[in-house]
């Protein structure tokens, strides 16, 4: 999946005054690439993810996916992207507690309409994959911070997702387990041919991303 | 598709687990609002049942009763009596007249609080017995009281004899005087279940009635209808109310509909403030939950699954609300009804369902899930609607 930006501009309104979060990001992301943006907080970092990611709408500006212009997707179509063809992971991890380490996994693959064999088989690949075999069946209050990012993973990678958004990844993490959560984004990238955008501080993700951008006041600058 | 309603209602019961003590006080306030409704609705719908029971008496006949008697459906309960010349009088001035049937007709109040009976005592001339009862028959081993018996008999109902252990041969004390139980009526009417049956004169003597009646029943010549026989006898005869069937029932008419409108009132009450309520839990519930609603939208669920998580959590409350309701309602519908009419629990617990009707209880759970559900609607509507940017933005 490609995704192209032009002008990417997104405002908010707090109060009286309008702040512009996003500024005018001209950004082009090829298949396979690992991309780094770093920034400040308040940068706008997680804006512009959540831009590219289809979960909020520019004020002007447009994100082309693959060609076509997403302004001109519906919401359901915008939903069907985000599910079958993007994979998230949170700073905060957002699992939901109710459910265990394979259900939040199987999740994503039910609201695609999967079998159900198949969402099992999977999720239990997947979490395996993540170094958590062992843990299928616990809740998310039950698992360490770092186990938690990594059923984040395996959740994002459920459906084969052509491009994962990760917002600060490492955020949360004790520098050990944050290398690990970079080692496995590096694999996915490299071994799946996976996209990885991530919105980081971490130096370590910087040092291994083959674009790094970065942002300030909202205008974002391609460094290599 | 059964395997997704499955999971979706396994994690709604874990969302609404997680909240245990907030999910229990929603679920106990659903169920007192629903026990009293049920509580209502059956103590409600067992009177409305019996009054409209005793419209099945004396059907195509005339009954006569003192001007300004109260009167539900054929039987007088308000203070006026007629001499009992009265019925005899009736045959002679009115031609269109078949058969003049007296009778006396007492509520014994003793040992029931305020003014509902435990029980009926009948009075009628020895060999009329059918103008009550109708085809009712006795128990086996059962007779009908005799004329020239020496002794005071009475025919009991079923009910009576169930609670005091009463068969044919059995000996009660009413007032002073030993009755002689010659009869046990195989019936499952209500009214008739609590009625003891003697000749007229044995009630005149044991109440006091003095030569004393409170109805007749007259049986109009064949092709002579009741309005007109009403109206003929309303002619010849000062100071009587001579009533058709259609005017008995339209006397209780308003009767009926005012437990009916008190009822439903009361009922819609009730729902409406289950329905706040389930509401004001459920909004907390999302409230707290934005960010697994924000993660959901962010990860592709549709809005509809997010409608329906939490519409299917309502709901549920409404389901466990409701069953615990119809029950303890059910149980506190015999609770009150023994208590009012003094006869034991243990009798009522072998027809709870006379009490409570099981189409009550299905028309209440199926009520109870439905409002349970539409509380759900604008909490859903806002879990759905859920700006994703924002709630998700709030933790970066």
């Amino acid at each position: 999946m490609r995704i192209k930006t032009e002008d990417l501009t997104r405002k908010f309104r707090v109060g009286s005054s309008e702040i512009t979060a996003v500024n005018r990001v001209n950004l082009e992301v090829n298949e396979a690439k690992f991309i780094a943006i770093v920034g400040p907080s308040g940068s706008g970092k997680s804006t512009l993810l959540s831009l590219i990611g289809l979960n909020d709408h520019p004020t002007y500006g447009k994100i082309f996916i693959d060609d076509t212009d997403a302004s001109l997707l519906s919401g359901r179509e915008r939903r069907k992207i985000r599910l079958s063809r993007i994979g998230f992971v949170f700073q905060t991890f957002n699992l939901l507690p109710t459910l265990t380490a394979l259900e939040n996994v199987e999740l994503p693959m039910a609201l695609a309409g999967k079998p159900q064999k198949e969402q099992r088989e999977k999720a239990v690949r997947l979490l395996k994959n993540v170094g958590l075999g062992d843990r299928l069946s616990h809740r998310p209050r039950e698992l360490s911070i770092g186990e938690m990012q990594r059923v984040a993973i395996a959740r994002a990678l459920a459906n084969d997702p052509e491009v994962i958004i990760a917002d600060e990844p490492t955020g949360e993490l004790d520098s050990k387990t944050a290398k690990e959560i970079i080692g496995l984004l590096f694999d996915i990238n490299r071994k799946l041919k996976t996209t990885v955008i991530v919105a980081t501080h971490d130096e370590k993700i910087v040092e291994v991303a083959d674009t790094l951008c970065t942002i300030g006041d909202g205008k974002l600058k391609v460094e290599h | 598709m059964e395997d997704k309603a499955t999971r979706t209602i396994t994690m709604c019961l874990r969302n609404l687990f997680r909240r245990r003590t907030r999910t229990f006080l929603c679920v106990f306030g659903i169920a007192l609002a629903t026990m009293l409704i049920v509580t209502i609705g059956a103590t409600t719908s067992r009177y409305i049942s019996i009054i409209k029971e005793m419209h099945t008496y004396f059907s195509g006949k005339v009954v006569v009763v003192t001007k300004g008697a109260i009167v539900i459906e054929a039987f007088p309960i308000g203070i006026g009596n007629l001499p009992q010349t009265m019925a005899e009088k009736v045959k002679q001035n009115v031609h269109e007249v078949k058969n003049a049937v007296p009778m006396l007709f007492i509520y014994n109040l003793e040992g029931a609080v305020e003014a509902l009976p435990t029980n009926f005592t009948i009075g009628i001339p020895c060999g009329n017995w059918s103008v009550l009862v109708g085809p009712t028959p006795l128990k086996p081993g059962g007779h009908w009281p005799s004329a020239d018996s020496s002794e005071n008999e009475v025919v009991v109902g079923f009910s009576l004899s169930d609670q005091y252990n009463l068969t044919a041969g059995s000996k009660i004390r009413i007032r002073g005087y030993d009755l002689a139980v010659v009869g046990v009526l195989d019936t499952s009417s209500a009214f008739l279940s609590r009625s003891m049956i003697m000749s007229l004169e044995l009630v005149q003597e044991i109440y006091g009635y003095n030569m004393l009646i409170n109805l007749v029943v007259v049986e109009p010549m064949e092709g002579v209808r009741e309005e007109e026989l009403a109206d003929r006898i309303e002619e010849k005869i000062e100071n009587i109310k001579a009533l058709t069937e259609e005017e008995r029932t339209e006397l209780s008419q308003p009767l009926i509909s005012n437990i009916e409108t008190w009822t439903l009132g009361i009922r819609t009450a009730l729902f409406i403030l289950s329905m706040i309520f389930v509401t004001t839990v459920a909004m907390i519930n999302i409230s707290e939950r934005r960010r697994d609603f924000a993660t959901l939208d962010a990860i592709g669920a549709p809005k509809s699954f997010i409608f329906k998580m939490v519409i299917t959590e309502t709901g549920l409350m409404g389901l466990f609300g409701g069953v615990a309701g119809i029950l303890l309602g059910s149980v506190a519908a015999i609770l009150l009804a023994s208590f009012y009419t003094g006869i034991p629990i243990s009798l009522f617990f072998p027809g709870i369902f006379d009490i409570t009707p099981p189409y009550l209880m299905l028309q209440i759970l199926v009520s109870t899930i439905a409002v349970s559900c539409i509380a759900g609607v604008i909490p859903s509507i806002a879990a759905a609607r859920m700006n994703i940017t924002e709630v998700l933005r709030a933790e970066y």
